[in-house]
Protein backbone atom coordinates (compact mmCIF):
# COMPACT_ATOMS: atom_id res chain seq x y z
CA UNK A 1 0.00 0.00 0.00
CA UNK A 2 2.76 2.44 0.98
CA UNK A 3 4.61 1.60 -2.21
CA UNK A 4 1.62 2.39 -4.36
CA UNK A 5 1.18 5.69 -2.56
CA UNK A 6 4.85 6.56 -3.04
CA UNK A 7 4.67 5.72 -6.74
CA UNK A 8 1.58 7.87 -7.13
CA UNK A 9 3.31 10.76 -5.39
CA UNK A 10 6.36 10.42 -7.63
CA UNK A 11 4.17 10.38 -10.74
CA UNK A 12 2.34 13.47 -9.56
CA UNK A 13 5.57 15.38 -8.93
CA UNK A 14 6.90 14.36 -12.34
CA UNK A 15 3.64 15.41 -13.95
CA UNK A 16 3.63 18.83 -12.30
CA UNK A 17 7.27 19.43 -13.30
CA UNK A 18 6.53 18.28 -16.84
CA UNK A 19 3.71 20.76 -17.22
CA UNK A 20 5.32 23.64 -15.33
CA UNK A 21 8.71 23.65 -17.08
CA UNK A 22 7.44 24.28 -20.64
CA UNK A 23 4.90 26.76 -19.29
CA UNK A 24 7.67 28.85 -17.72
CA UNK A 25 9.67 28.73 -20.95
CA UNK A 26 6.76 29.78 -23.16
CA UNK A 27 6.33 33.08 -21.32
CA UNK A 28 8.51 34.35 -24.20
CA UNK A 29 7.02 33.87 -27.64
CA UNK A 30 9.42 32.04 -29.94
CA UNK A 31 9.77 33.10 -33.56
CA UNK A 32 11.20 30.24 -35.60
CA UNK A 33 12.89 31.10 -38.89
CA UNK A 34 14.52 28.90 -41.52
CA UNK A 35 15.63 29.31 -45.11
CA UNK A 36 18.14 30.96 -47.42
CA UNK A 37 21.83 30.80 -46.56
CA UNK A 38 22.34 34.10 -48.41
CA UNK A 39 20.10 36.14 -46.12
CA UNK A 40 20.99 34.27 -42.91
CA UNK A 41 23.67 36.80 -41.81
CA UNK A 42 21.22 39.68 -42.26
CA UNK A 43 18.38 37.98 -40.40
CA UNK A 44 20.56 37.05 -37.40
CA UNK A 45 21.78 40.67 -37.14
CA UNK A 46 18.20 41.95 -37.32
CA UNK A 47 16.98 39.46 -34.71
CA UNK A 48 19.76 40.39 -32.28
CA UNK A 49 18.93 44.09 -32.66
CA UNK A 50 15.20 43.41 -32.26
CA UNK A 51 15.90 41.61 -28.99
CA UNK A 52 17.91 44.57 -27.78
CA UNK A 53 15.25 47.13 -28.68
CA UNK A 54 12.35 45.04 -27.35
CA UNK A 55 13.88 43.07 -24.47
CA UNK A 56 12.07 40.05 -22.98
CA UNK A 57 9.48 40.01 -25.71
CA UNK A 58 10.41 37.28 -28.14
CA UNK A 59 12.99 34.55 -28.60
CA UNK A 60 14.42 33.68 -32.00
CA UNK A 61 15.39 30.29 -33.32
CA UNK A 62 17.01 30.78 -36.73
CA UNK A 63 18.38 28.04 -38.99
CA UNK A 64 19.65 28.11 -42.55
CA UNK A 65 19.50 25.52 -45.29
CA UNK A 66 18.42 27.21 -48.49
CA UNK A 67 15.58 29.25 -49.94
CA UNK A 68 13.62 26.16 -50.90
CA UNK A 69 13.85 24.80 -47.36
CA UNK A 70 12.44 28.10 -46.08
CA UNK A 71 9.50 27.79 -48.49
CA UNK A 72 8.85 24.16 -47.56
CA UNK A 73 9.11 24.75 -43.81
CA UNK A 74 6.83 27.76 -43.70
CA UNK A 75 4.27 26.14 -46.01
CA UNK A 76 4.18 23.07 -43.76
CA UNK A 77 3.85 25.24 -40.65
CA UNK A 78 7.16 24.05 -39.18
CA UNK A 79 8.44 27.64 -38.78
CA UNK A 80 6.77 31.02 -38.32
CA UNK A 81 8.89 32.76 -41.00
CA UNK A 82 10.74 31.46 -44.06
CA UNK A 83 13.76 33.31 -45.49
CA UNK A 84 13.76 33.39 -49.27
CA UNK A 85 16.42 34.86 -51.55
CA UNK A 86 14.47 34.79 -54.82
CA UNK A 87 11.24 36.17 -56.22
CA UNK A 88 8.03 34.13 -55.82
CA UNK A 89 7.69 31.32 -58.38
CA UNK A 90 4.55 29.82 -59.88
CA UNK A 91 5.60 26.44 -58.43
CA UNK A 92 5.59 27.73 -54.85
CA UNK A 93 2.81 26.37 -52.63
CA UNK A 94 -0.32 28.55 -52.60
CA UNK A 95 -1.17 30.85 -49.68
CA UNK A 96 2.32 32.17 -48.92
CA UNK A 97 2.79 35.90 -48.40
CA UNK A 98 6.15 37.40 -49.43
CA UNK A 99 7.40 40.48 -47.55
CA UNK A 100 10.45 42.07 -49.24
CA UNK A 101 12.98 43.13 -46.59
CA UNK A 102 16.18 44.06 -48.43
CA UNK A 103 17.77 44.30 -51.85
CA UNK A 104 21.10 42.81 -52.82
CA UNK A 105 23.24 42.85 -55.94
CA UNK A 106 24.18 39.65 -57.73
CA UNK A 107 27.76 40.23 -58.85
CA UNK A 108 29.54 38.25 -61.52
CA UNK A 109 32.93 37.37 -60.04
CA UNK A 110 36.30 36.42 -61.49
CA UNK A 111 39.72 35.59 -60.04
CA UNK A 112 41.79 38.51 -58.71
CA UNK A 113 44.36 37.71 -61.41
CA UNK A 114 41.78 38.28 -64.13
CA UNK A 115 40.10 41.61 -63.29
CA UNK A 116 37.60 41.99 -66.12
CA UNK A 117 36.12 45.48 -65.70
CA UNK A 118 32.73 44.96 -67.23
CA UNK A 119 30.67 42.63 -69.40
CA UNK A 120 27.66 43.47 -71.51
CA UNK A 121 24.52 41.42 -70.94
CA UNK A 122 25.11 39.76 -74.33
CA UNK A 123 28.66 38.80 -73.34
CA UNK A 124 27.51 37.47 -69.96
CA UNK A 125 24.84 35.36 -71.67
CA UNK A 126 27.34 34.03 -74.23
CA UNK A 127 29.83 33.11 -71.50
CA UNK A 128 27.42 31.49 -69.07
CA UNK A 129 25.45 29.57 -71.68
CA UNK A 130 28.71 28.11 -73.02
CA UNK A 131 28.74 29.85 -76.44
CA UNK A 132 31.93 31.78 -75.72
CA UNK A 133 34.48 29.31 -74.45
CA UNK A 134 37.66 31.39 -74.43
CA UNK A 135 38.80 34.47 -72.53
CA UNK A 136 40.70 35.59 -75.66
CA UNK A 137 37.74 37.50 -77.12
CA UNK A 138 36.68 39.19 -73.89
CA UNK A 139 37.88 42.82 -73.58
CA UNK A 140 39.74 43.48 -70.33
CA UNK A 141 40.54 39.83 -69.58
CA UNK A 142 44.15 39.09 -68.73
CA UNK A 143 43.53 35.37 -69.26
CA UNK A 144 43.58 33.89 -72.76
CA UNK A 145 42.65 30.24 -72.16
CA UNK A 146 39.40 28.41 -71.63
CA UNK A 147 36.70 29.97 -69.47
CA UNK A 148 35.95 27.82 -66.39
CA UNK A 149 32.27 28.23 -65.55
CA UNK A 150 31.23 27.92 -61.93
CA UNK A 151 27.54 27.77 -61.07
CA UNK A 152 25.29 26.59 -58.25
CA UNK A 153 23.12 23.49 -57.96
CA UNK A 154 19.75 24.00 -59.63
CA UNK A 155 18.02 24.21 -56.24
CA UNK A 156 19.83 27.41 -55.20
CA UNK A 157 17.66 30.55 -55.05
CA UNK A 158 20.52 32.77 -56.19
CA UNK A 159 20.95 30.71 -59.39
CA UNK A 160 17.26 31.19 -60.20
CA UNK A 161 17.68 34.95 -59.71
CA UNK A 162 20.92 35.07 -61.67
CA UNK A 163 19.29 33.37 -64.66
CA UNK A 164 16.15 35.51 -64.68
CA UNK A 165 17.74 38.86 -63.90
CA UNK A 166 21.21 38.81 -65.47
CA UNK A 167 20.85 36.17 -68.20
CA UNK A 168 17.37 37.20 -69.38
CA UNK A 169 15.99 33.78 -68.53
CA UNK A 170 18.70 31.76 -70.32
CA UNK A 171 20.05 28.67 -68.54
CA UNK A 172 23.66 28.33 -67.36
CA UNK A 173 25.45 25.70 -69.47
CA UNK A 174 25.66 22.16 -68.11
CA UNK A 175 29.43 22.41 -68.53
CA UNK A 176 29.56 24.50 -65.36
CA UNK A 177 30.64 23.05 -62.03
CA UNK A 178 27.58 23.14 -59.75
CA UNK A 179 28.76 24.18 -56.31
CA UNK A 180 26.39 23.32 -53.46
CA UNK A 181 27.08 26.54 -51.53
CA UNK A 182 28.15 30.12 -52.07
CA UNK A 183 31.32 29.54 -50.04
CA UNK A 184 32.48 26.73 -52.32
CA UNK A 185 31.63 28.83 -55.37
CA UNK A 186 33.84 31.65 -54.10
CA UNK A 187 36.62 29.21 -53.18
CA UNK A 188 36.62 27.70 -56.66
CA UNK A 189 36.82 31.14 -58.30
CA UNK A 190 39.61 32.10 -55.89
CA UNK A 191 41.52 28.91 -56.80
CA UNK A 192 41.23 29.19 -60.55
CA UNK A 193 42.50 32.21 -62.57
CA UNK A 194 40.27 31.22 -65.50
CA UNK A 195 37.07 30.89 -63.49
CA UNK A 196 33.90 32.97 -63.60
CA UNK A 197 30.96 32.70 -61.21
CA UNK A 198 28.41 34.79 -59.33
CA UNK A 199 27.64 35.59 -55.69
CA UNK A 200 24.87 37.33 -53.77
CA UNK A 201 27.05 38.93 -51.11
CA UNK A 202 30.09 40.47 -52.75
CA UNK A 203 30.62 42.84 -49.81
CA UNK A 204 32.02 40.02 -47.69
CA UNK A 205 34.02 38.51 -50.56
CA UNK A 206 35.77 41.50 -52.00
CA UNK A 207 39.17 40.62 -50.59
CA UNK A 208 39.26 37.23 -52.27
CA UNK A 209 37.60 37.66 -55.67
CA UNK A 210 37.03 40.41 -58.27
CA UNK A 211 33.55 41.75 -59.05
CA UNK A 212 32.78 42.32 -62.73
CA UNK A 213 30.57 45.22 -63.76
CA UNK A 214 27.49 44.82 -65.92
CA UNK A 215 26.96 46.98 -69.04
CA UNK A 216 29.56 49.46 -67.81
CA UNK A 217 28.26 49.79 -64.24
CA UNK A 218 30.41 48.40 -61.45
CA UNK A 219 28.80 46.01 -58.98
CA UNK A 220 29.07 47.45 -55.48
CA UNK A 221 26.80 48.71 -52.74
CA UNK A 222 26.69 52.29 -54.07
CA UNK A 223 25.48 51.26 -57.52
CA UNK A 224 23.00 48.78 -56.08
CA UNK A 225 21.65 51.49 -53.74
CA UNK A 226 21.19 54.16 -56.39
CA UNK A 227 19.64 51.64 -58.76
CA UNK A 228 22.18 52.05 -61.59
CA UNK A 229 23.29 48.41 -61.27
CA UNK A 230 20.53 46.33 -62.79
CA UNK A 231 21.46 42.90 -61.43
CA UNK A 232 19.65 43.30 -58.13
CA UNK A 233 17.27 40.95 -56.37
CA UNK A 234 15.34 40.93 -53.11
CA UNK A 235 15.35 39.01 -49.86
CA UNK A 236 11.90 38.09 -48.59
CA UNK A 237 10.45 37.07 -45.26
CA UNK A 238 7.65 34.63 -46.07
CA UNK A 239 4.69 33.66 -43.91
CA UNK A 240 1.80 31.27 -44.41
CA UNK A 241 -1.12 33.60 -44.93
CA UNK A 242 -0.76 37.17 -43.66
CA UNK A 243 1.77 37.53 -40.85
CA UNK A 244 0.18 37.59 -37.39
CA UNK A 245 1.28 38.18 -33.80
CA UNK A 246 4.98 38.24 -33.02
CA UNK A 247 6.03 37.45 -36.58
CA UNK A 248 3.98 40.37 -37.89
CA UNK A 249 5.50 42.71 -35.28
CA UNK A 250 9.04 41.62 -36.25
CA UNK A 251 8.45 42.01 -40.00
CA UNK A 252 6.77 45.37 -39.43
CA UNK A 253 9.80 46.48 -37.39
CA UNK A 254 12.17 45.43 -40.22
CA UNK A 255 10.08 47.35 -42.75
CA UNK A 256 9.67 50.57 -40.77
CA UNK A 257 12.26 51.16 -38.05
CA UNK A 258 15.40 53.23 -38.58
CA UNK A 259 17.48 50.76 -36.57
CA UNK A 260 16.67 47.93 -38.97
CA UNK A 261 17.38 50.17 -41.96
CA UNK A 262 20.78 50.96 -40.51
CA UNK A 263 21.67 47.28 -40.17
CA UNK A 264 20.47 46.49 -43.69
CA UNK A 265 22.58 49.35 -45.04
CA UNK A 266 25.81 47.84 -43.70
CA UNK A 267 26.06 45.19 -46.43
CA UNK A 268 22.74 45.24 -48.26
CA UNK A 269 20.26 47.85 -49.42
CA UNK A 270 16.92 48.72 -47.76
CA UNK A 271 13.77 48.44 -49.86
CA UNK A 272 13.15 51.88 -51.52
CA UNK B 1 10.37 0.39 -5.70
CA UNK B 2 13.85 1.90 -5.55
CA UNK B 3 15.18 -1.01 -3.52
CA UNK B 4 13.94 -3.38 -6.17
CA UNK B 5 15.72 -1.44 -8.92
CA UNK B 6 18.94 -1.43 -6.88
CA UNK B 7 18.85 -5.17 -6.27
CA UNK B 8 20.97 -7.32 -8.63
CA UNK B 9 19.06 -8.23 -11.75
CA UNK B 10 17.93 -11.77 -12.20
CA UNK B 11 19.34 -13.48 -15.30
CA UNK B 12 15.91 -13.67 -16.80
CA UNK B 13 15.27 -9.96 -16.43
CA UNK B 14 18.66 -9.01 -17.87
CA UNK B 15 18.08 -11.37 -20.77
CA UNK B 16 14.69 -9.86 -21.53
CA UNK B 17 15.99 -6.29 -21.38
CA UNK B 18 19.01 -6.94 -23.57
CA UNK B 19 16.87 -8.94 -25.98
CA UNK B 20 14.42 -6.06 -26.26
CA UNK B 21 17.21 -3.58 -26.95
CA UNK B 22 18.78 -5.67 -29.71
CA UNK B 23 15.37 -6.35 -31.19
CA UNK B 24 14.82 -2.59 -31.26
CA UNK B 25 17.96 -2.15 -33.39
CA UNK B 26 16.64 -4.75 -35.82
CA UNK B 27 13.25 -3.06 -35.97
CA UNK B 28 14.89 0.34 -36.57
CA UNK B 29 16.93 -1.04 -39.49
CA UNK B 30 13.92 -2.69 -41.09
CA UNK B 31 11.80 0.43 -40.58
CA UNK B 32 14.49 2.60 -42.15
CA UNK B 33 14.82 0.40 -45.22
CA UNK B 34 11.04 0.26 -45.57
CA UNK B 35 10.75 4.05 -45.26
CA UNK B 36 13.45 4.73 -47.88
CA UNK B 37 11.91 2.14 -50.22
CA UNK B 38 8.45 3.68 -49.92
CA UNK B 39 9.83 7.17 -50.65
CA UNK B 40 11.81 5.82 -53.61
CA UNK B 41 8.91 3.94 -55.14
CA UNK B 42 7.51 6.68 -57.49
CA UNK B 43 10.89 7.12 -59.21
CA UNK B 44 11.48 3.37 -59.42
CA UNK B 45 8.02 2.79 -60.85
CA UNK B 46 8.40 5.43 -63.56
CA UNK B 47 11.93 4.49 -64.59
CA UNK B 48 12.16 0.79 -63.85
CA UNK B 49 15.59 -0.67 -64.34
CA UNK B 50 16.54 2.04 -66.83
CA UNK B 51 17.02 4.19 -63.72
CA UNK B 52 20.51 2.70 -63.68
CA UNK B 53 21.07 3.47 -67.36
CA UNK B 54 22.41 6.57 -69.04
CA UNK B 55 20.79 9.03 -71.39
CA UNK B 56 20.00 12.71 -71.64
CA UNK B 57 21.39 15.59 -69.64
CA UNK B 58 21.26 14.81 -65.93
CA UNK B 59 21.31 18.51 -65.06
CA UNK B 60 18.12 19.08 -67.06
CA UNK B 61 16.52 16.06 -65.40
CA UNK B 62 17.31 17.49 -61.97
CA UNK B 63 15.87 20.86 -63.03
CA UNK B 64 12.69 19.30 -64.41
CA UNK B 65 12.16 17.39 -61.18
CA UNK B 66 12.83 20.53 -59.15
CA UNK B 67 10.40 22.70 -61.13
CA UNK B 68 7.61 20.16 -61.49
CA UNK B 69 5.74 21.56 -58.50
CA UNK B 70 3.74 19.75 -55.83
CA UNK B 71 1.92 17.40 -58.23
CA UNK B 72 4.53 16.31 -60.78
CA UNK B 73 3.34 14.63 -63.99
CA UNK B 74 4.74 11.16 -64.70
CA UNK B 75 7.22 12.58 -67.21
CA UNK B 76 8.90 14.67 -64.49
CA UNK B 77 10.15 11.52 -62.77
CA UNK B 78 12.42 10.70 -65.74
CA UNK B 79 15.87 10.07 -64.28
CA UNK B 80 18.96 8.23 -65.56
CA UNK B 81 21.49 7.84 -62.75
CA UNK B 82 24.36 6.19 -64.62
CA UNK B 83 26.76 9.19 -64.53
CA UNK B 84 26.42 9.23 -60.72
CA UNK B 85 26.85 5.46 -60.38
CA UNK B 86 29.81 5.50 -62.74
CA UNK B 87 31.33 8.41 -60.82
CA UNK B 88 31.03 6.43 -57.59
CA UNK B 89 32.62 3.31 -59.08
CA UNK B 90 35.61 5.01 -60.69
CA UNK B 91 36.76 6.59 -57.44
CA UNK B 92 35.82 3.81 -55.00
CA UNK B 93 37.46 0.89 -56.80
CA UNK B 94 40.92 2.45 -57.31
CA UNK B 95 40.92 3.97 -53.83
CA UNK B 96 40.09 0.65 -52.17
CA UNK B 97 42.60 -1.32 -54.27
CA UNK B 98 45.34 1.21 -53.63
CA UNK B 99 44.40 1.44 -49.96
CA UNK B 100 44.38 -2.32 -49.35
CA UNK B 101 47.88 -2.74 -50.80
CA UNK B 102 49.28 0.14 -48.77
CA UNK B 103 47.43 -1.00 -45.64
CA UNK B 104 48.61 -4.64 -45.82
CA UNK B 105 52.22 -3.67 -46.46
CA UNK B 106 52.36 -1.02 -43.76
CA UNK B 107 50.59 -3.28 -41.24
CA UNK B 108 53.20 -5.98 -41.89
CA UNK B 109 55.90 -3.41 -41.31
CA UNK B 110 54.32 -2.04 -38.14
CA UNK B 111 53.67 -5.44 -36.56
CA UNK B 112 56.50 -7.62 -37.84
CA UNK B 113 59.45 -5.38 -38.61
CA UNK B 114 59.20 -2.08 -36.73
CA UNK B 115 60.89 -1.75 -33.34
CA UNK B 116 58.43 -1.98 -30.47
CA UNK B 117 58.94 1.66 -29.50
CA UNK B 118 58.02 2.84 -32.99
CA UNK B 119 55.01 0.54 -33.02
CA UNK B 120 53.76 2.05 -29.75
CA UNK B 121 53.75 5.47 -31.39
CA UNK B 122 52.49 4.56 -34.85
CA UNK B 123 49.42 2.55 -33.88
CA UNK B 124 47.75 5.36 -31.84
CA UNK B 125 48.59 7.85 -34.59
CA UNK B 126 46.95 5.62 -37.20
CA UNK B 127 43.87 5.28 -34.98
CA UNK B 128 43.73 9.05 -34.64
CA UNK B 129 43.95 9.48 -38.42
CA UNK B 130 41.14 6.97 -38.86
CA UNK B 131 38.81 9.17 -36.85
CA UNK B 132 39.41 12.48 -38.68
CA UNK B 133 36.03 13.70 -40.01
CA UNK B 134 35.81 13.62 -43.79
CA UNK B 135 34.92 17.31 -44.08
CA UNK B 136 38.48 18.09 -42.92
CA UNK B 137 39.85 16.04 -45.80
CA UNK B 138 37.49 17.87 -48.14
CA UNK B 139 38.70 21.22 -46.86
CA UNK B 140 42.36 20.30 -47.30
CA UNK B 141 41.47 19.05 -50.77
CA UNK B 142 39.75 22.23 -51.93
CA UNK B 143 42.26 24.60 -50.30
CA UNK B 144 45.52 22.79 -51.09
CA UNK B 145 45.28 19.91 -53.54
CA UNK B 146 42.85 21.40 -56.07
CA UNK B 147 44.82 24.67 -56.59
CA UNK B 148 48.03 22.62 -56.88
CA UNK B 149 46.58 20.36 -59.58
CA UNK B 150 45.17 23.36 -61.42
CA UNK B 151 48.52 25.11 -61.47
CA UNK B 152 50.96 22.27 -62.01
CA UNK B 153 49.13 19.35 -63.62
CA UNK B 154 46.51 20.73 -65.99
CA UNK B 155 47.94 22.28 -69.16
CA UNK B 156 46.18 24.80 -71.36
CA UNK B 157 46.12 22.37 -74.26
CA UNK B 158 44.30 19.79 -72.09
CA UNK B 159 41.66 22.37 -71.30
CA UNK B 160 41.24 23.60 -74.85
CA UNK B 161 40.97 20.06 -76.22
CA UNK B 162 37.95 19.34 -74.01
CA UNK B 163 36.49 22.82 -73.68
CA UNK B 164 33.18 22.01 -75.34
CA UNK B 165 32.64 18.78 -73.41
CA UNK B 166 33.83 19.31 -69.89
CA UNK B 167 35.69 21.85 -67.77
CA UNK B 168 38.99 20.95 -66.16
CA UNK B 169 39.29 23.16 -63.09
CA UNK B 170 41.49 21.15 -60.75
CA UNK B 171 38.72 19.13 -59.15
CA UNK B 172 38.00 15.66 -60.40
CA UNK B 173 38.60 11.92 -60.40
CA UNK B 174 42.34 11.88 -59.59
CA UNK B 175 42.19 14.29 -56.65
CA UNK B 176 39.22 12.40 -55.22
CA UNK B 177 40.95 9.02 -55.53
CA UNK B 178 44.03 10.34 -53.73
CA UNK B 179 42.09 11.91 -50.85
CA UNK B 180 39.71 8.96 -50.59
CA UNK B 181 42.69 6.60 -50.34
CA UNK B 182 44.25 8.70 -47.60
CA UNK B 183 40.89 8.71 -45.83
CA UNK B 184 40.22 4.97 -45.81
CA UNK B 185 43.75 3.55 -45.42
CA UNK B 186 44.16 4.32 -41.67
CA UNK B 187 40.99 2.35 -40.82
CA UNK B 188 42.31 -0.64 -42.74
CA UNK B 189 45.75 -0.39 -41.14
CA UNK B 190 44.23 -0.25 -37.66
CA UNK B 191 42.09 -3.34 -38.28
CA UNK B 192 44.80 -5.40 -40.00
CA UNK B 193 47.40 -4.51 -37.35
CA UNK B 194 45.08 -5.76 -34.64
CA UNK B 195 44.62 -9.06 -36.46
CA UNK B 196 48.35 -9.52 -37.10
CA UNK B 197 49.07 -8.84 -33.42
CA UNK B 198 46.53 -11.49 -32.46
CA UNK B 199 48.36 -14.26 -34.34
CA UNK B 200 50.02 -16.40 -31.62
CA UNK B 201 53.78 -16.08 -31.60
CA UNK B 202 54.13 -19.86 -31.39
CA UNK B 203 52.77 -20.12 -34.95
CA UNK B 204 55.57 -17.95 -36.28
CA UNK B 205 58.15 -19.81 -34.21
CA UNK B 206 56.74 -23.12 -35.44
CA UNK B 207 57.08 -22.05 -39.05
CA UNK B 208 60.65 -20.92 -38.53
CA UNK B 209 61.47 -24.14 -36.67
CA UNK B 210 60.19 -26.06 -39.69
CA UNK B 211 62.74 -24.25 -41.85
CA UNK B 212 60.86 -21.22 -43.25
CA UNK B 213 62.88 -18.03 -43.47
CA UNK B 214 61.27 -15.11 -41.58
CA UNK B 215 59.71 -13.55 -44.68
CA UNK B 216 58.19 -16.85 -45.73
CA UNK B 217 56.88 -17.45 -42.22
CA UNK B 218 55.33 -14.00 -42.24
CA UNK B 219 53.55 -14.42 -45.55
CA UNK B 220 52.60 -18.07 -45.22
CA UNK B 221 51.51 -18.06 -41.60
CA UNK B 222 50.89 -14.63 -40.09
CA UNK B 223 49.32 -12.83 -43.04
CA UNK B 224 47.45 -15.95 -44.08
CA UNK B 225 45.90 -16.26 -40.64
CA UNK B 226 44.85 -12.61 -40.76
CA UNK B 227 43.11 -12.89 -44.14
CA UNK B 228 39.56 -12.64 -42.77
CA UNK B 229 40.50 -9.39 -41.05
CA UNK B 230 41.94 -8.07 -44.31
CA UNK B 231 38.64 -8.83 -46.03
CA UNK B 232 36.69 -7.24 -43.19
CA UNK B 233 38.89 -4.14 -43.40
CA UNK B 234 38.36 -3.93 -47.16
CA UNK B 235 34.59 -4.22 -46.74
CA UNK B 236 34.51 -1.49 -44.11
CA UNK B 237 36.72 0.79 -46.19
CA UNK B 238 34.62 0.21 -49.32
CA UNK B 239 31.48 1.06 -47.38
CA UNK B 240 33.00 4.30 -46.16
CA UNK B 241 34.27 5.20 -49.64
CA UNK B 242 30.91 4.43 -51.30
CA UNK B 243 28.97 6.52 -48.84
CA UNK B 244 31.45 9.40 -48.68
CA UNK B 245 29.41 12.45 -49.57
CA UNK B 246 30.75 15.73 -48.30
CA UNK B 247 34.39 15.29 -49.32
CA UNK B 248 33.44 14.09 -52.83
CA UNK B 249 30.97 16.95 -53.14
CA UNK B 250 33.80 19.39 -52.37
CA UNK B 251 36.65 18.06 -54.51
CA UNK B 252 34.85 15.89 -57.09
CA UNK B 253 33.95 18.82 -59.33
CA UNK B 254 30.17 18.82 -58.85
CA UNK B 255 29.14 18.19 -62.44
CA UNK B 256 26.87 15.48 -63.79
CA UNK B 257 29.52 14.49 -66.33
CA UNK B 258 30.52 10.83 -66.70
CA UNK B 259 34.35 10.84 -67.08
CA UNK B 260 35.51 8.93 -70.16
CA UNK B 261 38.34 6.38 -69.92
CA UNK B 262 38.91 6.92 -73.65
CA UNK B 263 40.38 10.35 -72.84
CA UNK B 264 43.54 8.66 -71.56
CA UNK B 265 45.31 10.29 -68.63
CA UNK B 266 43.00 13.33 -68.81
CA UNK B 267 40.38 10.96 -67.38
CA UNK B 268 41.90 11.58 -63.95
CA UNK B 269 41.39 15.34 -64.31
CA UNK B 270 37.74 15.17 -65.32
CA UNK B 271 35.09 16.29 -62.81
CA UNK B 272 32.20 14.03 -61.79
CA UNK B 273 29.60 13.58 -59.06
CA UNK B 274 29.01 10.49 -56.95
CA UNK B 275 25.69 9.06 -55.76
CA UNK B 276 26.22 10.22 -52.17
CA UNK B 277 27.46 13.66 -53.28
CA UNK B 278 24.32 14.11 -55.39
CA UNK B 279 22.19 13.61 -52.28
CA UNK B 280 24.19 16.31 -50.46
CA UNK B 281 24.19 18.72 -53.39
CA UNK B 282 20.46 18.49 -54.12
CA UNK B 283 18.98 17.93 -50.65
CA UNK B 284 17.78 21.52 -50.62
CA UNK B 285 15.23 20.71 -53.31
CA UNK B 286 13.64 17.88 -51.36
CA UNK B 287 10.38 19.84 -51.20
CA UNK B 288 9.75 18.92 -54.84
CA UNK B 289 8.19 15.43 -54.72
CA UNK B 290 9.87 14.18 -57.91
CA UNK B 291 13.33 15.24 -56.77
CA UNK B 292 12.70 13.86 -53.30
CA UNK B 293 11.80 10.46 -54.68
CA UNK B 294 14.88 10.44 -56.94
CA UNK B 295 17.17 11.24 -54.00
CA UNK B 296 15.59 8.48 -51.92
CA UNK B 297 16.14 6.07 -54.80
CA UNK B 298 19.83 6.99 -54.71
CA UNK B 299 19.78 6.39 -50.95
CA UNK B 300 18.17 3.00 -51.51
CA UNK B 301 20.92 2.19 -53.97
CA UNK B 302 23.55 3.03 -51.32
CA UNK B 303 21.72 0.91 -48.72
CA UNK B 304 21.53 -1.98 -51.16
CA UNK B 305 25.23 -1.76 -52.02
CA UNK B 306 26.10 -1.78 -48.31
CA UNK B 307 24.01 -4.93 -47.96
CA UNK B 308 25.71 -6.59 -50.95
CA UNK B 309 29.10 -5.62 -49.52
CA UNK B 310 28.54 -7.21 -46.14
CA UNK B 311 27.06 -10.39 -47.63
CA UNK B 312 29.93 -10.51 -50.13
CA UNK B 313 32.49 -10.07 -47.35
CA UNK B 314 30.87 -12.89 -45.40
CA UNK B 315 30.96 -15.24 -48.41
CA UNK B 316 34.62 -14.47 -49.15
CA UNK B 317 35.55 -15.12 -45.54
CA UNK B 318 33.78 -18.51 -45.35
CA UNK B 319 36.59 -20.64 -46.85
CA UNK B 320 39.19 -18.77 -44.79
CA UNK B 321 37.56 -19.78 -41.51
CA UNK B 322 39.85 -22.77 -40.99
CA UNK B 323 42.93 -20.89 -39.82
CA UNK B 324 41.47 -17.59 -38.73
CA UNK B 325 42.43 -15.92 -35.51
CA UNK B 326 39.60 -13.40 -35.58
CA UNK B 327 37.34 -11.39 -37.86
Amino acid sequence: MTRIRRVTAALLVAGVLGVAAPAAASALTTITISGATASYPLVTLLAAKYNKVHPHKVKFRITQGGAQIGINDVAAGRVSIGDVSRDPLSTDPAGLVFYPVARYGICVITNKANPVTSLTTAQAIAIFTGKTRSWAGIPGASQTGTIDLVSRTSVAGVLTNFQTILLEGKKVSSLAAEEPSEGLMRQQVENDPAAIGFVSNYQSDKNTVHAVGLNGTACNRATVTNGSYTGTARFYEVTKGKATGAASAFIGWIEKSAAAKKIISTQWVPIS
Amino acid sequence: MLERLRAPWSDRRAELTLGAVSLLVGVAVVAMIAFVAVQAWPTLRHNGLSFFGSGGDLKEQFETMQNAGPHPPASAYHFRAWPLIWGTLIVTAPAVLLGIVVAVLSSIFIVELAPVRLRRVVIPVVRLLASVPSVIYGLVGILVVVPFVLEHVISDSDKVALQDTVLLNGTGVGVTIVILTIMITPIMIALICEALLAVPNSWREGAIALGCNPVRAMLAVTVRAARPAIVAAAVLATARALGEAIMVSMVGGATNFAPRISDGLTFFLEPFRSVAAAIVDYHEGIGAPALKSALYTLALLLLFSAFVLSVGGYLIKLPMRKYQVRG
